[in-house]
């Protein structure tokens, strides 16, 4: 199992994409993090540090994360690699696992190095703009009721974006449909839902995003909101799963 | 190593790719893979990789592949000289392959000088010939100095030096005990290179055996002899029932006898000759006549 993670670790840094995205990744956590600090004049409201420190489950970051999450099978496919990878590793179980494990430590260093750049961003900002109370900014919703959460759903995120990709066979429909569910669609569902007189009420009910969401700022309404989310990414992560094993490689 | 395939069995939807394919694969001889275009030759040795799903089994050394480990000091495979991604440079490719079996960079290095690669390890490459391709995917394959070779076209793209120098390492490589299945189009490469072939058409099997039995199967083996008593040879075998033909002056062509037996003739009759050689059949004109039947995409005729 040791030789399976040092083939994904080596296969995940030795292309210059991910140290591409990474960076954006890095810059784009920065500056939305900055944003509300050093341009608001009040009218934003309040951060909190752990506002600041929700920064990176934002949608925006998180889309630059799927990025290197879908090349973990996205550049398998679609260069053909994945012949050379299940030729070294029959064992395709121990392939998914390696992959899995070493996409889990990826967003765990980089969403540390996110909070990292977050804090060096609160070190920086004006005096006054970080409150110690209050709710603080996140274009999310809120900020994170635990910080732990932010990392789980990060990863989470990336699983969907990860699992995407290994049932189409293609990087950018990995990359792009949880993006376009989460921006796009789930809003579009909740506007149609709005004006159906609650006859879409048990769509919008099991939404995976939306629930994401509530599961990471606690929403009270929305008591199974965790458990909704986890059922949509271990369920998309079990078809890609399936797939994986059944198709030719 | 030896490789057994029992029973490959793969169907494409509507398509039998691979019909209960049967054979053996010796160590220490180069085995050749030979079939026309869609014959199956590379889903088969998916299947013997377990790449794809299918019927059958493949065993090494009377063991599924996944038991040996690490896999690749058991098997190196070159399955197309496009497999690698564009941007990884050749060196960190290699790197990367090594992983399973530990493999040091000073082999990495090694192995690109072997293919002469060693001065654009540090490329990118995207931007590789189809041959510069072929020798990273032939790196990739003998990284791990495996005991099985298994390679699909590896001689498209090289250019004449590269194909002997190929040729030359792969009945190297097969001298040292080693297994070596190759696939290739190019058939008077392969008369040069294969001990064994194995013959495939629309998936079945067509012949697996030596090549010299292979080629012994052609119709159109026959005896070359050149005398200045040419015409009078031809009376005398024909008198004793063996048919012959002239083929230009002094020289006649005896369909289906021996040497030995038409040299003998000669001797008893006092006849000279200049020469006396069998004009076997070429691979090609063999694999033609056994396959011409089982050629899966037909071309037209040439006016």
């Amino acid at each position: 199992m040791i030789s399976n993670l040092v083939y994904e670790w080596r296969r995940l840094w030795s292309v210059r994409a991910t140290w591409i995205m990474t960076f954006v990744y890095l810059a784009i956590t920065g500056l939305l993090g900055a944003g509300p600090l050093f341009l608001g004049d009040g009218s934003f409201g309040t951060q909190t540090w752990k506002g600041l420190y929700s920064t990176n489950a934002n949608f925006l970051c998180l889309v630059m994360l799927s990025v290197v999450a879908s090349q973990f099978f996205g550049h398998e496919y679609r260069y053909g690699t994945i012949r050379l990878t299940l030729t070294e590793f029959p064992k395709r179980e121990r392939v998914l696992l390696a992959k899995t494990l070493a996409l889990a430590v990826y967003v765990t260093i980089a969403t540390f190095l996110g909070w990292a750049v977050l804090g060096v961003v609160g070190f920086i900002a004006p005096e006054g703009s970080i409150a110690t109370e209050g709710p603080g900014l996140n274009i999310n919703g809120g900020e994170a009721s635990e910080l732990w959460q932010v990392l789980v759903f990060g990863f989470a995120y990336c699983v969907i974006a990860m699992s995407l990709t290994m049932i189409t066979r293609n990087l950018a429909l990995g990359i792009v449909l949880p993006l376009l569910v989460s921006a796009i669609i789930e809003g579009l569902i909740q506007l149609f839902a709005g004006v159906a007189n609650g006859k879409l009420d048990r769509i919008v009910d099991v939404l995976p995003f939306a629930n994401g969401t509530a599961w990471l700022t606690h929403l009270p309404d929305q008591p199974n909101a965790g458990l909704i989310f986890a059922a949509w990414v271990v369920g998309i992560y079990l078809i890609g799963t399936a797939m994986f094993f059944k198709r030719d490689a | 190593m030896r490789i057994e395939a029992h029973n490959l069995d793969k169907h494409f939807r509507n398509v039998h790719a691979v019909k209960d394919l049967s054979f053996t694969v010796e160590p220490g001889r180069v085995t050749g893979f030979l079939g026309p275009n869609g014959s199956g030759k590379s889903t088969t040795m998916r299947l013997m990789l377990g790449l794809d799903n299918g019927g059958g089994e493949t065993l090494y050394d009377g063991k599924k592949l996944s038991s040996h480990l690490p896999v690749t000091r058991t098997i190196g495979a070159h399955l197309d000289a496009k497999f690698f991604h564009p941007k990884r440079t050749a060196y960190s490719h290699l790197r990367m392959l090594g992983a399973e079996a530990g493999i040091s960079k000073a082999r990495v290095h090694e192995v690109l000088k072997l293919v002469g690669l060693e001065s654009v390890a540090k490329k990118r490459p995207g931007g590789f010939s189809l041959g510069m391709g072929q020798r990273l995917g032939l790196a990739g394959a003998i990284l791990a100095d495996p005991q099985v070779l298994m390679l699909d076209e590896p001689a498209n793209g090289l250019d004449p030096q590269s194909i002997q120098w190929l040729r030359d390492f792969l009945k190297f490589y097969a001298s040292t005990g080693k297994s070596v299945l190759v696939s290739s189009h190019l058939l008077s490469e392969m008369e040069l290179l294969a001990d064994d072939v194995v013959v495939i058409a629309r998936g079945k099997l067509i012949a697996a055996e030596s090549m010299p039995a292979f080629l012994s199967r052609a119709t159109g083996s026959s005896v070359v002899v050149r005398s200045p008593q040419s015409e009078k040879l031809g009376e005398l075998l024909s008198a004793q029932g063996i048919a012959s033909t002239t083929d230009g002056a002094r020289t006649i062509v005896i369909p289906g006898a021996t040497t030995d037996r038409i040299g003998e003739i000669a001797f008893a009759n006092g006849i000279p000759l200049s020469e006396l050689s069998p004009r076997t059949a070429s691979l090609e004109q063999v694999f033609l006549e056994l396959t011409e039947s089982g050629q899966e995409y037909r071309l037209g005729e040439t006016s």
